[in-house]
């Protein structure tokens, strides 16, 4: 968790990421945000991201991108 | 059946009075009925491309669910197929007889109401299935709906099938709230439209068509032709979303105030909103995570370090959306720069986020005064008119000259135009209607910017002063409203 609230601060420097859960819905991360993030996560936990895993539910809080990494790793 | 007519009145209220007397359970019925009679009416040889992509992309559904691996390319390209075949074949074929000086014949071919807007819909609809977002329509009657909603049919919104679909097959009882607010929100579009656009369409064909010999008004033009095409398109989607919603169904918005973006990306977050969201999931995100990508991403970490290296193969990601968005505003060279100017300032400005909050830090600029805001309003509104010089001239060439002109033989005026040809037999009248409307619009856009619902508001007041709002609005279209073009179609309803 730790490791994706500090990929999100580096990408993003500005959010809250310890409570924001609207991360998508209030614009915090734009598209290019989102796939700097993916390219982050790809390469820290060897997982693979596909379009069908870019939805608002897996990227509006970093507790739901830790969910997201935990899916596609197990 | 244009919008801008007493026929298609006629017939909105027809639909809208009979959806609310029949028993409700065929209340979606009505509405395909209707959908297909619009379609009809535009000629019977549309309703063959209405039913092929009905059909394909139904069936492609079931099958894709089913596990048809092979279903997902082959509908994409049936239906991505037939609006190239439509839209393009005339645009390459004039560029071999050019290259090669061949005399290959050009094809007459009938572009469809709306072919993209329908198109774009069933494929994103195939896609969803695809990626377990949706589940694929059983009854084909259903889906029918959903691909030929009339309202939509023209020019978008782009609808999506988890948002949309439930809505269409709704039973709903008669409220008198909800016709009202879609009321007024039909009556906005028609003054936007005809107030604004078919008054500026003036000033503005007279300067692009003449600018060889009138040269010089190009700025004016340009800041008409802006005008013109906002209140044409969001005119007719306020048109759209008002009739939508006297049925109940809340389409999504495509507007959202776009003159007071911040950045060319903001712009385009507010403009066209749901081919761009439609754009950023079907085409930007599988591009960007697609394997060739991830490679391409790899290397350039490599050669240029984390950041530009992770940077880049977005950039390059949005060029290549944005020069779909060229092409698919018109098979035509003008229009495919018109698509790199846009992808390429947001890929640069992407590839130079970082540096850019670095610059602002030194220079100690505030982000969130008011002075950078309008900064950024200004920097913005220039770039996105020098763009329209691409989107609106005939030819890359005649958009290079006009922007020339624009600086070194600058004039503004009303000359261009023969004012015996105008409504008010004056060539100013049809300029200040054009203005007064642009006015009203943006005080408008400052109140729905501070996310105040006018039209709530106005609800709230007594009878006698939303009669009035309604008369004054109707009256204005009478009055100022250019009445000769009005009879005309939409611009995106050539898409």
């Amino acid at each position: 968790m730790d490791e994706i609230i500090q990929i999100l601060e580096e990408i993003q420097p500005d959010g809250d990421y310890e409570t924001c859960d609207t991360l998508i819905d209030d614009g915090i991360l734009d598209s290019f945000a989102i796939l700097s993030i993916v390219s982050e996560l790809e390469d820290e936990f060897d997982i693979r991201i596909t379009p069908a895993d870019i939805i608002p539910e897996n990227f509006n809080s970093a507790a739901a991108l830790y969910e997201m990494v935990q899916r596609l790793q197990g | 059946m244009s919008f801008v007519s007493i026929e298609f009145m006629v017939f909105t209220a027809v639909c809208a009075a009979g959806y609310y007397m029949i028993p409700k359970k065929y209340q979606w019925v009505w509405l395909l009925v209707f959908s297909y009679v619009y379609y009809l009416a535009a000629g019977p040889s549309y309703l063959f491309f209405i039913l092929f992509a009905t059909t394909v992309t139904y069936l492609g559904g079931l099958w894709v669910e089913a596990g048809a691996r092979w279903a997902v390319p082959a509908v994409l390209l049936a239906d991505f197929g037939m609006l190239a075949f439509i839209k393009y074949t005339n645009f390459i074929l004039g560029n071999i007889n050019g290259l090669f000086g061949t005399n290959i014949r050009e094809l007459k071919l009938l572009l469809p109401l709306g072919i993209s807007f329908d198109t774009f819909q069933a494929t994103g609809y195939l896609l969803d299935v695809h990626w377990k977002r949706c589940k694929a329509e059983r009854n084909p009657f259903r889906f029918a709906l959903f691909l030929a909603f009339f309202p939509q049919i023209m020019q978008g919104p782009i609808g999506r099938y988890s948002r949309l679909a439930d809505q269409l097959y709704a039973e709903r009882e008669f409220d008198i709230a909800r016709i009202e607010r879609g009321l007024y929100r039909i009556v906005w579009g028609f003054f936007k439209k005809i107030v604004i656009a078919d008054n500026a369409v003036l000033y503005v064909d007279a300067i692009f068509d003449n600018y060889n010999t009138m040269p010089g008004y190009g700025i004016m033009g340009i800041l008409l032709y802006g005008a013109q095409l906002y209140a044409d398109f969001s005119g007719g989607i306020d048109i759209v979303i008002g009739i939508a919603e006297m049925l109940g169904i809340t389409l999504d918005e495509n507007f959202t105030q776009p003159f007071f973006a911040t950045s060319i990306t903001d712009f385009w977050h507010r403009w066209h909103i749901t081919l761009g969201t439609w754009m950023k999931d079907y085409l930007f995100y599988p591009v960007s995570l697609s394997r060739w990508m991830g490679k391409f991403g790899k290397w350039s970490r490599t050669r240029f370090g984390k950041n530009i290296g992770r940077a880049l193969p977005i950039c390059l990601a949005n060029i290549i959306v944005f020069l779909v968005v060229g092409i698919w505003h018109g098979p035509a060279w003008h229009n495919i720069f018109y698509g790199l100017y846009n992808g390429v300032i947001i890929g640069i400005s992407g590839l130079l986020a970082k540096n850019y909050r670095d610059w602002k830090k030194k220079l100690n600029i505030n982000k969130d005064s008011r002075l950078f805001y309008c900064f950024q309003v200004a920097r913005t509104f220039i770039l996105v008119n020098i763009s329209w010089y691409l989107d609106r001239a005939g030819s890359t060439h005649q958009a290079l000259i006009m922007l020339r002109d624009s600086i070194t033989k600058f004039r503004i005026g009303v000359d261009m135009i023969d004012a015996s040809s105008t409504w008010a037999g004056s060539a100013y009248a049809p300029l200040i209607a054009a203005l007064f409307g642009c006015l009203v619009v943006l005080i408008h856009s400052i109140l729905r910017e501070r996310k105040v619902d006018i039209r709530a508001l106005l609800i709230e007041k007594p009878v006698i002063l939303r009669c009035l709002v309604l008369f004054l609005l109707l009256m204005s279209l009478v009055v100022i409203g250019n009445k000769p073009l009005s009879q005309g179609g939409f611009i995106y309803a050539n898409f």
